[in-house]
């Protein structure tokens, strides 16, 4: 009875929050997992072999170089900015300008953003027509909206700014003095960096280089409005079958291609975890 | 006599507020210049300027519904998160620390699962056992709360640690106040700046949420949207113009705030 009346008030907090969590996130979650093995009533791998071939196969293909392509190229720029800020002040004017829009940028994605690079890219864009009548055609150059070139363009817009707010507090956090004594040293901003600011700074890199690929794979309303209807991406595809599935079989595979997505964002979660102990362990020494 | 490195940080900067800027503008000489790009020449730029397409979205009877479901969802989310979060944040800071861990775990566990995938998962259940609760739009506000956790959490949890939550119970608790008058009485009050932020990223949140919403055909804001632009094209990006706009701002004032308070936004939750 102690016991019950001890534990009563966390019960009623966390209840809300474990209903929560249960019923609309780990039941579902669960449920997909468990679907994409079962085929013609019995266990079976045939869903999960089917997701990894022929055009799915290519999507995951497509949209792993998609996220990769921004991670890397969003990632650099995002950790330039901020060590290109570090020397601010934090109540600077530019400082609060830089936080404030990365901190708006990194959360616009969806439609009006897919809609701004249309005014501007699209076969009517603005800068399409500007760039026509100085002699460059983009179509002729290959560069569509709709292809690899055309996605990265788009998804950098939020990719950038998110690396930034994840370096930022890291890059600053390095301590004036270090840099003090490499430079009285004689060593130059470059050697730095090179040898003491990106090794101290490499867990954050990589967590935020994931973060950035785990952003970029899940990213669903740019591409849909950026594809206009069945995309090369995985997002796309899994809005194709969920769409269509009245068709008994097309449901296992959206299990099954969801299924695959969860394994590799999953993955690349614990290769961060694991990474950042090992690169930790490097640091210390 | 200019420098290299000098000269090669102010290209990089320019670079970069171009890329940030001109899709912006290019949006908005589309919405709001009546001129399609293909008759636009060096004479006419500065013709045909208006904020009429503005008037024609918000003469849509599709628009002033979509928009007011939006709002709804919004309130509905941002009540559910307090309900959920604020009494669990509060007492896993005062009463279990050990449990802290977990909680953190729990909120950013929504970054494995993106919302494309999530909604499979809920198709596969809710539409066979219980089909009725995927009719309402109000179904989203579960989804719509859990998605946003990692921020809403990080933003309470940050604040209710630089109140020193701890120690005011303790000193609540010595001059005789029980727990549910030190919530109402100390947290909450307390609380109130970290609750407008939470609101407001909530608020910019579901004003803009599309994979949710779209793919359990429900039509809010930003799905009518994609409907409307098909048919009226520039009213459609004025109107998606006008949402970016006052994400923007909202955003923009919540993060300043958070700055002020010495809080961090954190982009990922994490």
């Amino acid at each position: 009875m102690k016991k019950i009346r001890k534990f009563a008030p966390a019960l009623i907090v966390a209840a809300p929050f474990v209903i929560l969590m249960s019923i609309f996130l780990i039941w579902p979650t669960l449920t997909t997992i468990g679907k994409a093995f079962i085929h013609e009533d019995e266990f079976s791998f045939f869903n999960m072999a089917r997701a990894m071939s022929g055009t799915y196969r290519d999507s995951f293909i497509t949209t792993a170089q998609l996220s990769l392509i921004t991670s890397l190229i969003g990632g650099g720029i995002g950790l330039l900015m901020a060590i290109l800020l570090r020397s601010l002040p934090v109540e600077s004017k530019s400082r609060t300008l830089a936080d404030s829009w990365s901190a708006v940028a990194s959360q616009l994605g969806g439609l009006p953003l897919a809609f701004a690079f249309i005014a501007l890219l699209g076969t009517q864009g603005i800068l399409t027509k500007v760039l026509g009548a100085f002699g460059i055609d983009l179509v002729e150059l290959g560069f569509s909206l709709t292809g690899l070139a055309g996605w990265a363009l788009v998804y950098l817009y939020f990719q950038i700014p998110l690396m930034f707010l994840i370096m930022t507090p890291a890059v600053s956090a390095l301590r004036a003095s270090w840099f003090e004594s490499a430079t009285s040293m004689g060593a130059n901003a470059w050697q730095f960096w090179r040898s003491v600011g990106i090794p101290i700074l490499l867990p954050t890199i990589v967590t935020g280089f994931v973060l950035l690929f785990v952003n970029s794979f899940s990213a669903y309303a740019t591409a849909y409005a950026l594809s206009t209807g069945a995309g090369q991406l995985i997002p796309l595809q899994i809005r194709f079958i969920l769409q269509g599935n009245v068709i008994t079989g097309e449901d296992e595979l959206g299990f099954a291609i969801v299924t695959w997505a969860l394994l590799l964002l999953a993955l690349s979660l614990v290769a961060v975890t694991l990474l950042q102990r090992r690169v930790s362990r490097w640091t210390e020494q | 006599m200019i420098s290299v490195g000098k000269l090669a940080r102010t290209g990089f900067w320019i670079l970069l507020i171009g890329y940030f800027l001109l899709p912006m503008l290019a949006m908005a000489r589309f919405a709001f210049q009546t001129i399609p790009t293909f008759l636009l020449t060096t004479e006419n730029v500065f013709q045909g300027w208006g904020f009429g397409s503005l008037t024609v979205a918000f003469q849509d009877a599709g628009v002033i519904k979509s928009t007011i479901l939006s709002l709804q969802l919004c309130a509905t989310t941002i009540a559910l998160t307090f309900f959920v979060l604020v009494p669990l944040t509060t007492y896993v800071e005062v009463s279990a620390p050990k449990l802290k861990p977990w909680l953190t775990g729990a909120t950013v566990a929504t970054w494995l699962v993106p919302p494309v995938a999530l909604v499979v998962g809920v198709a596969a259940t809710f539409r066979q056992v219980i089909p009725s609760f995927l009719t309402s739009p109000f179904t989203l506000t579960f989804f719509y709360s859990l998605w946003m956790l990692p921020f809403t959490y990080r933003a309470i949890d940050g604040q209710l640690r630089l109140i020193g939550a701890k120690n005011l119970f303790e000193a609540a608790q010595s001059v005789g106040c029980g727990p549910i008058t030190f919530f109402f009485k100390v947290i909450l009050p307390n609380l109130k700046s970290s609750l407008y932020i939470s609101a407001s990223l909530i608020f910019a949140a579901v004003l803009g949420e599309f994979t949710f919403a779209s793919l359990l055909l429900k039509q809010t804001m930003p799905v009518y949207l994609w409907s409307f632009q098909s048919s009226q094209a520039r009213a459609g990006f004025a109107l998606a113009l006008l949402v970016m706009v006052a994400t923007a701002l909202i955003l923009g004032f919540a993060v300043a705030r958070m700055r002020k308070r010495g809080l961090n936004f954190s982009a990922t939750g994490i």
